[in-house]
């Protein structure tokens, strides 16, 4: 039953792979076909909540569960209004609850949790803030211009680089079309033999080659690596300098108690003095109670301030 | 525990003399202070002697220890110790005269209830005593009143160490480790008797709560005609050090010879006193802490009634208990 299907027609992914799936606001899944078929009017009932619906926004499920679709597009509505940023809150904390409120609203609205009072929470929360959610939306269509220039201006760039490339590689083919030329020209003309003319102009080809890989070279050297961060720039790599402090030793505490030693809580059974205490019962023991508390506080109080103190 | 606490800091006084000596400046202090007010016909004769607050303060005590042995629910005994301790600390920095010993006992009680954990509403409290419903609620309004003052005289030093749970210590301790006695069990009775007669008398300012349980054991050993010295030199390990055993010895010597002294005031003094302690109140706090109370009262529907239950509220009620 894992196959997602069609709550009306039946029809299964498997049974048609080219089924699509749509959603609507309540969350509850119809396949395209289903969806042409009843909601040819543009407007009906949801087959399984009864809720009101438009073909308008019908969505294609793009989660397996489609409960994660409901929330995605309540969480998109919800974000419209309660669209305040970090910097509008004097504390972090405060911006932590807000955000806590905003997913309560959320939860709220995706599980059908109370969902008048939290609609009306957010209308007054709407009509309390309008001046803030305009700002804040105008602020974000700014933002969004500010990167779309940065982007153009990226691209610009890559571009004039490619250009200078091309310009570049052109050059150097001119280069070794002229010298090519210029060998054949001097086959032609010059007297000297052949194989002179070639072992020169060998040389002097290797050189246009060396010259091209410089240029190459010389091109290259960035200032700054890709993650923006200088080529200069040398981070220290030696170690922290070790702080040289003395060790905590362990001192055990001493208690000057004026009186007898008192028997470790530890031994008291060994020692026989559990012998004649009232043991504990089962519900003593659950809350962490044990015989040999009473009996060594007993003790405790018994040997405390018991030699007279010599002043 | 009783080595680090504020008892043994600042509660623990090493002669009884100190103790007189500070009662003696509570007692002038008073004397000083109401014959600075210059109200016509007071002389120095109406004023308690030292020798008269204490019988007065025995009395009282007494009678705070019969309140607690009859309350209802029963009061453990570390309340009742603690509250009779916070009585005598009360006393040691004041005068019989500046507050009246009848509140401040009820206060103590009801202090020592909430600190030593034993859970008693404040009506319930009252209701122990043999009062009409308006005398029980002037009662608990008279407590609430000095609570705070009581916490103050304290200074805040609200945890007291009794004797009773050491008592508890030694006698596992002796069942443990100490096999010549055959029943350590039968000493119990006389001890916790002896705990509650030290309870009425200086020891507990002057030696701390393990040498009481301990001379307490060591006393209902030596009325059941044992001797316990190798219970001191073996198991306490004392056998070397014989300076420190004399001085337990003197110690044990001192706490009983406080606690044989010990006697409770004659009847037809304690009323004598009685009178004058009236007739002192009955000058001095309408013109100090009750004024405001009384001028209230005055304004009240009713003039003549508070006056009746007042009356109605003294210690011949106590007495009922």
């Amino acid at each position: 039953m894992d196959d997602q299907g069609c709550p009306r027609c039946k029809t299964t992914k498997y049974r048609n792979p080219s089924l699509k799936l749509m959603v609507n606001v309540c969350g509850h899944t119809l396949c395209e076909n289903c969806v042409e078929m009843l909601f040819v009017r543009g407007s009906g009932n949801c087959v399984q909540c009864n809720t009101p619906l438009r073909k308008s926004n019908f969505r294609l499920q793009l989660f397996e569960d489609p409960a994660i679709d409901k929330e995605v597009e309540i969480r998109k509505r919800v974000l419209k209004i309660y669209n305040k940023r970090d910097s509008d809150f004097p504390s972090l904390g405060e911006y932590n609850d807000y955000l806590e409120q905003v997913e309560e609203i959320v939860f709220n609205l995706t599980n059908n949790v109370d969902i008048e009072s939290t609609k009306q929470i957010m209308e007054q929360y709407q009509r309390e803030n309008k001046d803030l959610i305009q700002r804040n939306k105008a602020k974000l269509t700014r933002e969004q211009e500010e990167l779309e220039e940065i982007l153009l201006l990226e691209q610009q760039d890559s571009e004039q680089r490619r250009l200078e490339n091309l310009q570049e590689e052109q050059r150097q083919l001119q280069a070794k079309r002229k010298n090519k030329q210029a060998l054949l020209d001097e086959l032609e003309s010059s007297l000297l033999p052949a194989s002179i003319l070639l072992a020169q102009h060998k040389e002097r080809a290797a050189q246009l080659e060396n010259q091209i890989e410089k240029q190459k070279q010389t091109v290259k050297p960035a200032t700054i690596f890709s993650t923006g961060i200088l080529m200069g720039q040398t981070v220290s790599l030696a170690p922290v300098v070790r702080l040289e402090e003395e060790l905590y030793v362990y001192q055990p505490l001493r208690i000057q108690t004026l009186g007898p030693a008192v028997p470790e809580l530890e031994h008291l059974a060994r020692l026989g003095y559990l012998n004649h205490v009232r043991t504990a019962t089962p519900q003593d023991v659950a809350g962490g109670y044990t015989a040999g508390l009473a009996c060594h506080r007993a003790i405790q109080d018994a040997f405390s301030g018991l030699f007279p103190s010599f002043t | 525990m009783y080595h680090n606490s504020s008892q043994k800091k600042f509660w623990i006084f090493d002669k009884e003399a100190k103790l007189d000596q500070f009662r003696q400046e509570a007692n002038q202090k008073f004397h000083s202070k109401a014959l600075g007010l210059r109200k016509p016909g007071i002389n120095e004769s109406m004023f308690l002697e030292p020798r008269e607050e204490k019988v007065l303060f025995r009395h009282y005590e007494k009678r705070l220890l019969d309140f607690c042995s009859v309350f209802k629910p029963v009061m453990p005994k570390s309340v009742v110790g603690t509250a009779c301790m916070y009585f005598r600390r009360f006393y040691l920095n004041n005068s019989l005269m500046d507050y009246h010993p009848r509140t401040i006992m009820l206060t103590c009680a009801y202090l020592s209830c909430k600190v030593d954990e034993f859970n008693v509403s404040s009506t319930q409290f009252v209701g122990n005593l043999q009062e009409s419903p308006a005398g029980q609620e002037r009662a608990l309004e008279q407590i609430l009143e000095y609570e705070l003052l009581l916490i103050q005289q304290l200074n805040f030093h609200l945890v007291v160490h009794n004797p009773y749970r050491p008592l508890e210590g030694f006698l596992i301790d002796l069942k443990t480790r100490y096999p010549l006695l055959e029943n350590p069990e039968m000493m119990r009775k006389s001890a916790d008797d002896f705990l509650n007669r030290a309870s009425m008398t200086d020891v507990g300012l002057l030696f701390s709560p393990s040498q009481i349980a301990l001379t307490a054991v060591l006393n209902s050993a030596a009325r059941a005609g044992l001797n316990m010295e190798t219970y001191l030199t073996e198991c306490m390990g004392l056998k070397e050090d014989k300076e420190t055993l004399s001085k337990m010895y003197d110690v044990m010597r001192r706490i009983t010879t406080l606690i044989k002294e010990y006697e409770l005031p004659k009847v037809e003094e304690v009323n004598m006193c009685k009178q004058k302690l009236e007739r002192i109140h009955a000058e001095f706090t309408t013109n100090t802490n009750l004024k405001r109370k009384h001028g209230y009262e005055d304004d009240d529907h009713v003039v003549k009634k508070p006056l009746v239950t007042e009356e109605e509220w003294s210690d011949e009620d106590l007495d009922a208990l």
